[in-house]
């Protein structure tokens, strides 16, 4: 946490510093090698996903290697948060892309997914193996709870760094709020919901792009 | 189920969604209705995922692989990351456009849309049939104090599992 706070606080001075090298030194293109070790301690390390693995991937291309600049992370930040999917995979193939090309797209997003992934499959094989014990089912009437919690807690969290500034906040969340009943009452179709998502998006809710900060991913 | 209809659900799933949170709706209505993977399996899934290292949408593998084993776990994997992937051709194209005021409104759309679902499912995954006077007060007040700390975001997801497991042993038996 201290560690996340200094980073935050040192943040501007890095960004401006590293977008200045760039300008007068751009950085040497990644071997495979490199490019493949970094995304690898971003999938191994960023324990909880989200702002875990955001702040991982900026630590790791912009900071250490300095592949990219500060400025050229957040404009792929902003357009991952309009990809299909997950969001951080999307940004990894972008980062892949500026940074060594096709190579790099195929590369960074294997060494992003395949070790994490792995992990996961591990982890529920285990699982799998002791979820019959009384000890663990009494686990899961309590951690069954906490991660639906924080499922809907995330999805609060996209709605707020979703909506818009001023008066316009109130069509937005008031939108959110009709899907949410809409959902729970009538058992609404995602498919129908998304679609109706895009008309609605298209005709009412234009305006400021995304926001590229202090947002926990996904 | 086939895998190549598996395969397609998580598909269907992932590009219909903008997040990976997104896509439960979506897979929570094609795999329970289905009866590959039951409400409780869900749960699972995504406390495994919030344990397991890399981005949060991972918790389709262990989906997956409730589903269908390893291979179902693969499927999904693969299915998961074409959305994405195709968002690196389609931004290699037209970059600017998708960073204009009228994108964002799609974008906005959809993504209200979605979250306004996974709330809707996140409280169905917790009370099926909308019964929220039979959970036990304590995994209701659970949930509300692993959402308030998910939205301040200053809590590691882990810490709120191994948490909520914690509690769930002293309390759940």
């Amino acid at each position: 946490m201290f560690a996340r706070s200094r980073y935050r606080a040192l943040g501007p001075i890095i960004a401006a510093q590293t977008d200045v090298a760039h300008e007068v030194n751009p950085p040497a293109r990644p071997s495979v090698f490199d490019l493949a070790r970094a995304w690898i301690v971003v999938s191994t390390q960023s324990v909880g996903g989200g702002a875990s693995t955001l702040f991982l991937m900026r630590r790791q291309m912009v900071e250490r290697h300095g592949w990219l600049t500060h400025r050229q992370f957040l404009e792929d930040y902003a357009l991952s948060k309009m990809s299909l999917g997950i969001n951080l995979v999307a940004l990894a193939g972008l980062i892949g892309s500026r940074v060594a090309g096709r190579g790099g797209i195929a590369v960074s997003l294997i060494a992003l997914l395949v070790p994490a992934a792995a992990i996961t499959l591990a982890l529920t094989i285990g699982y799998t193996l002791v979820r019959d014990n009384t000890l663990v089912r009494a686990a899961l009437t309590g951690a069954g709870p906490a991660a639906a919690g924080m499922t809907a807690g995330i999805a609060l969290t996209f709605t707020r760094q979703t909506v818009r500034r001023g008066w316009r906040r109130t069509i937005d969340y008031g939108y959110a709020a009709a899907v949410f009943g809409a959902g729970l009452f009538l058992g609404a179709s995602p498919l129908i919901v998304i679609v109706a998502g895009v008309l609605v998006g298209a005709a009412f809710l234009r305006g400021e792009t995304t926001r590229a900060s202090g947002d926990p991913g996904t | 189920m086939e895998q190549f209809e598996l395969f397609l659900v998580f598909l269907r799933a992932a590009a219909l969604s903008v997040g990976g949170m997104a896509a439960l709706p979506q897979l929570r209505q094609d795999l329970v209705s289905t009866g590959l993977v039951t409400e409780r399996q869900i749960l699972e899934a995504l406390a495994i995922g919030k344990l397991t290292p890399g981005p949060t949408g991972l918790y389709v593998v262990s989906l997956g692989y409730f589903a269908a084993g390893a291979a179902g776990a693969v499927l999904a994997l693969i299915a998961a990351a074409i959305p994405p992937l195709s968002m690196v051709a389609v931004a290699g194209i037209v970059r600017r456009q998708l960073l204009s005021p009228g994108a964002a409104g799609v974008v906005r759309g959809v993504v209200l849309s979605t979250s306004g679902l996974v709330v809707a499912t996140s409280l169905t995954l917790l009370a099926p049939d909308r019964a929220i006077l039979d959970v036990p007060p304590w995994q209701l007040i659970l949930a509300l104090a692993a959402a308030a700390l998910a939205i301040n975001g200053r809590t590691h997801p882990g810490v709120l599992i191994v948490g909520g497991a914690v509690v769930g042993v002293v309390l759940g038996r």
